[in-house]
């Protein structure tokens, strides 16, 4: 790397598609995660012949987790029914009588006029976030930039007993996590409370008392002042590994699924059942 | 602890507000807003004061018209086949444009009942937690550059929840203006289920958790679901009313499974007619809306709707283990794969992310709101989670609002009765043009 001084620490710019509505204007930025994680892109460099000799073939738990390929088909179906809109319309709005016609559509300042003519949508606003947190490590940074005593992030009890997020914390996959974030997550990997008197910051209390207190105010302050989690670290994180397993449910009558079709891996509960999904539904996308 | 600055603010506080203020409380399906005068003793009553707008802009196939907001429920009379194109993404508006039109309709329109000048009028606004700051910044440059409301006070919409009387028993009346000391808001809305732990009114942010179904998501299934035998796909708005008439939570989840089972269509079995309903579909010529009534299995759907069993003609669908399998999915979202743990988990996870001094006082004030709460059973199911995960020393109430759509707005309204609370947590326009956006973002995220 002999050009190093030419070499900047910018992430990657791409213009994102968007389909359903005008293009955006301007460009979005995107977060560009480090190696690619996911197996099932990583068709070239692990050795899998090798893998798949040295595991003596696919053990039972291996043969019922879901692909990667249904995986993908899951999330897929599960943005589809999280969608707000109905599908495949464009409703656009209808000239106004009066009032003026479209001028006063357009915007009254620079601001809102830009606001108006947006055609971004929600997914765009997380990743241009998501790119800024990896970008400067800190979200907004307007707000903290400002602030008269350089506060760092507040103290670092909260920190601490702030809730691991899932390992898969962010809908975007690879996106990366700020330095802090990382700090964070490692430091409260094995307090995760699961029960009362679980974890090691009980113990702790529990040592000292057996009711726990109300946190002092000072306390409390620092809980009230911690900034709002960003919407990825919001989300509830997935059932603990000693959940039961997830219910699979028939696919033609939706009672508890009891066979796995030997083709699709679809469930089915009854022979009946089992015919119609053989008729209709089983490999659709190949007949 | 008392509210930051709420005696500071106080002695300044006829100028900062104008007389009246609005609230306004713009969730992603329904905007609930009404006025609250700020002199009066009487309290604000919800079901009078706070209208109910659809957030959304309907396209009509069949009489090719554009329903903006409120037109909706107020001029169209056949649901069926409507397009939806809802400007709030995710609980947070996104479209603009659609927003202004709606908004226009609903607040600058002569035939609106909320009509008024915005340039006389505090406005209480109401987002999802968690957002990005793109669009709290925009939705800040719409209301006071395009709208230019007289003041401003944007908040997550868990928070003025705080300022209603909680319905617990035995506890202390409220004044209005100020906040409840511990609650646990879990909000049930149409994009999603947020936990929002608030000390006095304020939320404790490190303990903010969303779980990512709620009304819509639950709707789509349905809509799903039922497509296995009647086709319904483009019915978004018949499919809604389905869902809220017979959809509700099962308490025994798997048993209430094997009561409706039949094994297919010769399974001699008896299925359980208490659950089993036949939902007659809307014509919107001689039934206007549908309705249910207990199954049938004399006549099938096909006579029924050519009217070959003597009576009119209808189409009806039957429907099952869809009432309760479909929002089944608030508890256990894994039925459809999603990683991530139901309302009650949701809530712990929640909880035990504070420390734990402060786990009983939450636990023992979870107040659910939103309109997806609204299913039968919801409340006790919720309440039996939550005490089979929890350890018995604790105390478990858990609570739904009176109302649960409009109590947002009204905690938004007690707040507003109170100028001494609120002026404080306005930004007038003044301010805003003199400061900027950056420090209005700022003010609310309380650090000025």
């Amino acid at each position: 790397m002999a050009t190093g001084p030419l070499r900047f620490a910018t992430p990657h710019i791409e213009e994102l598609p968007t389909t359903h509505t005008r293009q955006a204007p301007g460009f979005a930025w995107v977060a560009v995660s480090g190696a690619q994680d996911d197996s099932s892109k990583n068709w070239g460099t692990a050795n899998r012949k090798r893998a798949r000799a040295q595991g003596g073939g696919q053990t039972e738990a291996q043969k019922e987790a879901i692909t990667a390929r249904q995986q993908r088909e899951i999330e897929r179906k599960i943005k589809e029914l999280n969608s707000d809109n109905s599908k495949d319309v464009q409703i656009p709005l209808p000239k106004r009588e009066g009032t003026g016609g479209g001028a006063s559509r357009a915007g009254k300042t620079s601001n809102t006029k830009k606001i108006l003519a947006s055609g971004k949508t929600f997914a765009h606003y997380l990743d241009d976030e998501e790119a800024e947190i990896a970008r400067t490590g800190r979200r907004d940074g307007d707000l903290e930039v400002q602030m008269p005593a350089a506060q760092p992030r507040p103290s670092k009890t909260p920190l601490a007993r702030r809730k691991t997020l899932g390992e898969d914390g962010s809908s975007t996959g690879g996106t990366p996590i700020p330095q802090s974030l990382n700090a964070r997550r490692s430091m409260d990997h094995s307090s995760r409370p699961s029960t009362p008197g679980a974890s090691r910051l009980d113990e702790q209390n529990e040592d000292q008392q057996d009711i726990p207190t109300l946190p002092t105010d000072a306390e409390l302050d620092v809980l009230l002042k911690a900034p709002p989690l960003t919407y990825n670290q919001a989300r509830s994180a997935p059932p603990p590994s000693n959940a039961p397993p997830p219910r699979r449910f028939c696919e033609v009558c939706g009672f508890f699924g009891r066979a796995k079709c030997m083709k699709c891996g679809a469930m089915t509960c009854s022979v009946l059942c089992k015919d119609t999904h053989d008729e209709h539904r089983c490999l659709k996308f190949y007949a | 602890m008392a509210r930051k600055g709420a005696s500071k603010g106080a002695d300044a506080a006829p100028a900062r507000l104008a007389s009246r203020t609005l609230v306004l409380d713009n969730g992603a399906h329904t905007i609930k807003a009404g006025f609250s005068p700020l002199t009066t003793d009487s309290e604000p009553h919800a079901d009078a004061e706070c209208h109910v707008v659809a957030n959304c802009i309907a396209r009509s196939q069949r009489d090719k018209r554009t329903y903006i907001g409120p037109e909706l429920l107020e001029e169209c009379w056949d649901f069926g086949e409507l397009a939806f194109r809802r400007p709030v993404e995710k609980g947070f508006v996104v479209n603009w444009e659609g927003e202004q039109a709606i908004w226009e309709r609903t607040l600058l329109d002569k035939r609106s009942p909320l009509q008024c000048d915005p340039h006389e009028m505090n406005l209480i606004l109401t987002e999802a937690p968690n957002g990005p700051s793109v669009l709290q910044r925009n939705m800040d440059e719409m209301v006071f550059e395009e709208f230019e409301f007289a003041s401003y006070y944007r908040t997550i919409s868990p928070v003025l929840n705080a300022y209603v009387p909680p319905p617990f028993p035995s506890t202390p009346a409220l004044p209005s203006g100020t906040a409840a000391e511990c609650l646990l808001v879990v909000d049930v809305g149409h994009s999603h289920t947020t936990t929002t732990p608030l000390h006095h009114g304020r939320p404790l942010h490190a303990a903010c958790r969303r779980l990512e179904i709620g009304g819509k998501t639950l709707t789509n299934r349905l809509k799903e679901v039922l497509s296995r035998t009647v086709e319904v796909q483009k019915e978004d708005w018949i499919v809604q009313e389905i869902k809220e008439d017979v959809c509700f939570i099962s308490q025994s989840f798997s048993s209430d499974l094997e009561r409706v089972w039949k094994g297919g269509l010769k399974d001699p079995r008896d299925v359980d007619t208490s659950i089993v309903v036949d939902y007659v579909l809307p014509d919107y010529e001689a039934i206007k809306r549908g309705f249910s009534r207990p199954h049938d299995t004399k006549v099938s759907r096909k006579d029924r709707a050519l009217g070959l069993h003597g009576g009119p003609r209808e189409h009806i669908v039957t429907i099952a283990n869809e009432r309760f399998t479909v929002p089944e999915l608030l508890f256990t979202p894994s039925d459809i794969g999603m990683q991530q743990e139901g309302v009650a988990g949701t809530i712990l996870q929640s909880i035990y992310s504070l420390p734990q001094g402060l786990w009983q006082p939450f636990l023992a004030n979870i107040l659910v709101v939103g309109g997806s709460s609204k299913f039968p059973g919801f409340l006790e199911r919720l309440r039996s989670e939550m005490e089979s995960r929890v350890s018995e020393e604790y105390l478990v109430r858990v609570a739904q609002a009176e109302d649960p759509l409009k109590n947002v707005w009204a905690g938004g309204a007690r707040l507003a009765r109170s100028k001494d609370a609120l002026s404080p947590l306005v930004v007038t326009r003044q301010e805003y043009l003199e400061h900027g956006d950056v420090w209005t973002r700022r003010k609310f995220a309380g650090k000025v």
